[in-house]
């Protein structure tokens, strides 16, 4: 006979009490895998999309972080074929893209309206962001634009909408150069697109570089969005360069993604204290039914001490059952919880667009084996703990006392 | 031979309430090694008292009490498991046998505290339920067994370990007579066999005529003997030390 078997055996002693214990570490378990599942799955998104919107180090002038541009571009980068090129032939880099942000006025000659522009390598920019900005009608900007012609332009949803714009449609671009001077240019409606997000869909515009850079009369360009191999090496390669580069700012995306940082912050907090409160629910179950145990066995427990049982070894008999209690509960619970991860995986269900947002997204829980042996950790320590207290307190009573117990 | 339990002046007190009750005064004990020993007295005595402190299971307030030459007051709680586990069997009225285990694991625990190899337990545990005619019954949980075959376990459990002394309080309450007599037979049997001292709390008679000595106690006071025959000469009560 070993401690083992015999815990064993006074776990099967009620049944049902167990099998009731054992449900409820099972949800827990369950509940908090689905969790984190669903906040790891959310956090991956977000850094995808955040690292690919961003870029995964963003180089751009020493002031750009810092300090509001005065005029266009006061602050843009001048010499940014030379730092595409060093960029380039380092073996890290996956491309480069270049970026001019800008805004101003967009006419269809009765009425107008505030533009929020963004000059953009098409070829690039579309090989990495296309599926983040999905083109409702038309197609996207050409690689290769022809030299006769009005210059090309993507329009955000509610923007066309508000502008009556439609794909072949002309419009005007009016813009102060980066000298001060009033600039326009007809543009060609070529596609329309949906950013994401509300505010942005009414004023969000795309143009190639080389249209923005004519409009703004200047051969700068805001920033470039590095992306690297190992989106992980970011930082590294960005203290480096940062180095190498003391008149340049570098910014890994991490630094930029406000949205994500903020959200992880929110759902840290949230699934935290869910997690809390998941943990101290079977934490109770567990200690209301080991109390119950050992109030019902507290003539055993004199017994055995009588035997000279140690009150340890008697505290540890009734934790070792805790913990097949704890053990059972948490590995039908990952299980539970791996099952309802792959069933969504082989059938999503999209859940509604989140504040801010207009498109939804596939629930899914993302599958960390770390994380599951964490949760099983807790969800067992939880177990033990519960055990030692409930036993403590039956160990505590003297033998007489306990051996008269009825 | 020399004293197992060596009692003077030992008085035990409970708190009721706001009332203070004497189970024990002023106890004179001696009980010798190998002793069979009875003690009687009506409900209330400090029958189970006094055995419970000579099981080292509960503390007296007063007194000297020396356990195999040895102080019992002072000794740690640690100290007396080890001195129980060691030294000590117990047989109670109600069987207290552990439900989970079976006949077998009943009679090996106290061994498996004593960390007796494996093979060596199975061996001892074979040999003791073959004593008490269980050898059919090893595998029997407690509640597969009748009254008297749990009481066998239980008097096999007390010696397994051949301890010094085994304290039984009424052993024999919870057993038809035919049963009592076999349990009693066995009892007296195996202390003749082991040497071991028998202290055994009990109201029937036919046990206390298998008795070298029979201890009465009245109130928490051992009454003292108006003759003690030869057959008694290991036990001295009353405080005639």
């Amino acid at each position: 006979m070993k401690w083992l078997p015999l815990a064993w055996r006074n776990v099967r002693r009620n049944r049902r009490r167990s099998l009731i214990t054992i449900l409820l570490a099972c949800t827990g378990t369950a509940a908090l895998l689905l969790a984190s599942g669903f906040a790891l799955s959310t956090y991956e998104a977000l850094r995808e999309m955040s690292a690919r919107q961003i870029g995964h180090v963003v180089v751009a002038h020493r002031e750009y972080f810092h300090n509001d541009e005065d005029a266009p571009l006061s602050h843009g980068l001048g010499d940014s074929q030379t730092v595409m090129s060093d960029l380039l032939a380092d073996p890290r880099v996956a491309t480069v893209v270049p970026r001019l942000n800008y805004s101003g006025l967009i006419s269809n000659g009765d009425s107008s309206a505030i533009f929020l522009g963004t000059g953009v390598d098409p070829e690039g920019e579309f090989r990495i962001n296309g599926a983040l900005t999905p083109v409702e009608q038309g197609r996207a900007l050409s690689t290769h634009p022809a030299a006769q012609g009005d210059p090309e332009v993507m329009l955000a949803r509610e923007l066309a909408r508000k502008l009556k714009a439609g794909v072949g449609d002309t419009l005007t671009l009016l813009t102060t150069t980066v000298d001060g001077a009033l600039n326009g240019i007809d543009v060609q409606v070529v596609g329309i697109y949906g950013t994401g997000t509300p505010e942005l869909d009414e004023r969000a515009l795309l143009t190639d570089v080389a249209t923005a850079q004519r409009l703004l009369r200047t051969d700068k360009v805001s920033t470039l969005a590095v992306y690297l191999y190992d989106r992980d090496g970011a930082p590294a390669f960005a203290a480096e360069r940062a180095r190498a580069w003391p008149d340049r700012a570098l910014r890994t995306w991490e630094d930029l993604a406000s949205f994500y940082a903020k959200v992880r912050a929110l759902y840290d907090r949230i699934f935290g204290v869910l997690g809390i409160i998941i943990v101290v629910m079977v934490f109770f179950a567990v200690t209301n039914t080991m109390s119950m145990s050992v109030t019902e066995r507290t003539r055993e427990i004199g017994t055995l001490a009588a035997l000279g049982t140690s009150p340890g070894r008697i505290v540890a008999n009734f934790a070792t059952e805790s913990g097949i209690i704890g053990l059972l509960g948490a590995l039908a619970g990952m299980a539970l919880a791996g099952g309802v991860t792959l069933l969504l995986h082989l059938f999503p269900v999209m859940m509604p667009p989140p504040p801010g947002r207009t498109e939804g997204y596939p629930l899914l829980f993302y599958f960390s084996p770390a994380v599951y042996g964490t949760v099983a950790v807790i969800i067992i320590a939880a177990a033990v703990l519960a055990a030692l207290l409930a036993a403590r307190r039956g160990v505590g009573k003297p033998i007489v006392e306990a051996l008269s117990h009825v | 031979m020399d004293a197992l339990i060596e009692m003077s002046g030992l008085s035990k007190h409970y708190r009721m309430g706001a009332v203070q009750v004497t189970a024990l005064h002023d106890v004179e004990l001696q009980v010798q090694r190998g002793g069979f020993v009875a003690l009687c007295g009506p409900s209330g005595s400090g029958k189970s008292t006094l055995l419970n402190v000579c099981g080292l299971i509960d503390a007296h307030d007063r007194g000297r009490f020396l356990f195999e030459g040895r102080e019992v007051k002072g000794q740690t709680p640690a100290q007396l498991t080890r001195w129980r586990r060691d030294a000590i069997g117990f047989v109670f009225q109600g069987f207290n046998l552990i439900p989970v285990m079976t006949a077998f694991e009943n009679v090996e625990y106290p061994l498996l505290l004593n960390d007796t190899p494996a093979a060596q337990r199975r061996a001892r545990v074979r040999e003791m339920l073959e004593r008490v005619g269980l050898a059919g019954q090893a595998g029997h949980r407690p509640d597969e067994l009748s009254g008297g075959q749990r009481q066998r376990v239980a008097i096999a459990r007390a010696l397994i370990k051949a301890p010094l002394l085994v304290v039984a309080d009424e052993p024999t309450a919870n057993l038809d007579s035919a049963t009592a007599a076999q349990v009693i037979d066995l009892m007296h049997a195996l202390a003749q066999e082991s040497g071991t001292t028998f202290l055994i709390a009990t109201h029937d008679e036919r046990m206390t005529r298998r008795c070298e000595r029979v201890v009465h106690l009245v109130d928490g006071m051992l009454q003292p003997q108006a003759a003690q025959p030869p057959a008694l000469s290991g036990v001295r009560a009353g405080g005639g030390r």
